[in-house]
């Protein structure tokens, strides 16, 4: 279970967005798990939930986009999405294949809130 | 008093830091001339086994050293003493190693004067898989005993290796084990995989291993070179 040690990473990430933002607050962290990431998703979820009090992103929710694990066929350039991790094109049969997308943990982006008031430029 | 919620856009991976930092390692890693090998396998596989047979090959021969990573003790750090140097990386209860614990265990080495290094992750078929410990090659061994219809079950660590090491062959006898089925279950996942079958115990294909490693570290100092010409005038 190494889940808790990259929702650590990510925090820390998160936390440094902070500076220069003076008294903002994390509302909400969205991130991207493909089914290649090596992270499993409830477990990102809970390990966030013990930890994100603890950290300046205190009351910060997490919200997880789950994305398909996507490839491109080396021989053919057909471009799909890889079902059971079965390697192979399902338009030419080949198994040379590149992944594209779905073998990452992602930060996708970060909503701060800023107690400041809103001040309206003069025209 | 109003609030304002703004979007920051980031769209990295979380690990890409560590993957930038494993990438400049593994640059200078080759300049130096030393081939990192991320040894990878459940527990009991044979990675020290092996590793001692490939030492014992080597020796008088080749310089390598040993990064061992294990939750506890320095049992396997023991074993391989008298072959090679070798630094002992305990986890505490970590289920795999990372950067920092690797080049904590460089500095611990001293002598950075390696032509191999093998770094022998914990005992895990899952978390391992996915951590760059800025190797050259990443080798999962797959003990006979274990069964042949795993690969399919960790896509992950079958997909991100370079090799698979098939070992315990002194046991083929006697378990229900085809290696040529091991073989085709894997490259369903991984085409490019290189095999091999090995016997630590009786040096079965220690040879035929060592050779691929030689190998693998000539092309590495070939690519190095042709960088260097292109880039120096």
């Amino acid at each position: 279970m190494h889940e808790a040690s990259l929702v650590r990473a990510l925090l820390t990430q998160v936390g440094k967005l902070l500076t220069g933002h003076n008294g903002a607050t994390v509302e909400v962290v969205r991130v991207e798990i493909g089914p290649l990431s090596g992270v499993e998703p409830t477990l990102v979820e809970i390990a966030f939930q013990q930890q994100v009090d603890a950290t300046p992103c205190c009351g910060a929710t997490l919200k997880i986009k789950e994305v398909p694990l996507t490839a491109v066929c080396r021989d053919c350039s057909n471009e799909f999405n890889i079902e059971s991790f079965r390697f192979q094109c399902i338009a030419c049969g080949s198994n040379q294949v590149r992944i594209t997308h779905g073998d990452e943990f992602r930060l996708l982006d970060v909503e701060l809130r800023t107690a400041s008031p809103v001040t309206t430029q003069p025209n | 008093m109003t609030s304002v919620t703004t979007t920051i856009p980031v769209n990295r991976d979380i690990k890409a830091e560590l993957k930038r930092q494993a990438e400049e390692m593994r640059c200078d890693f080759a300049r130096r001339g030393t081939l990192v090998i991320n040894m990878l396998s459940s527990p009991g596989a044979g990675k020290t086994s092996l590793l001692e047979a490939t030492a014992k090959h080597w020796r008088g021969q080749r310089r390598m050293a040993v990064l061992v990573g294990d939750l506890a003790t320095d049992r396997d750090a023991q074993r391989l003493a008298p072959h090679c140097p070798v630094e002992q990386l305990t986890t505490g209860g970590a289920c795999h190693l990372e950067i920092p614990l690797v080049q904590r265990g460089l500095e611990k080495l001293g002598s950075n004067d390696f032509e191999f290094l093998f770094i022998e992750n914990v005992g895990n078929l899952v978390c391992p898989a996915s951590h760059d410990l800025a190797e050259h090659l990443r080798v999962v061994l797959l003990s006979v005993t274990e069964g042949d219809d795993k690969p399919g079950k960790y896509p992950k660590m079958f997909r991100t290796s370079d090799a698979v090491v098939i070992s315990k062959s002194d046991l083929l006898p006697h378990v229900p084990f085809s290696v040529d089925a091991a073989i085709v279950d894997a490259r369903l996942i991984q085409p490019d995989l290189e095999t091999f079958t090995v016997c630590a115990l009786t040096d079965g294909g220690i040879e035929k291993w060592c050779q691929f490693l030689e190998r693998a570290r000539d092309r590495m100092i070939s690519a190095v070179n042709v960088t260097a010409e292109t880039v120096t005038p």
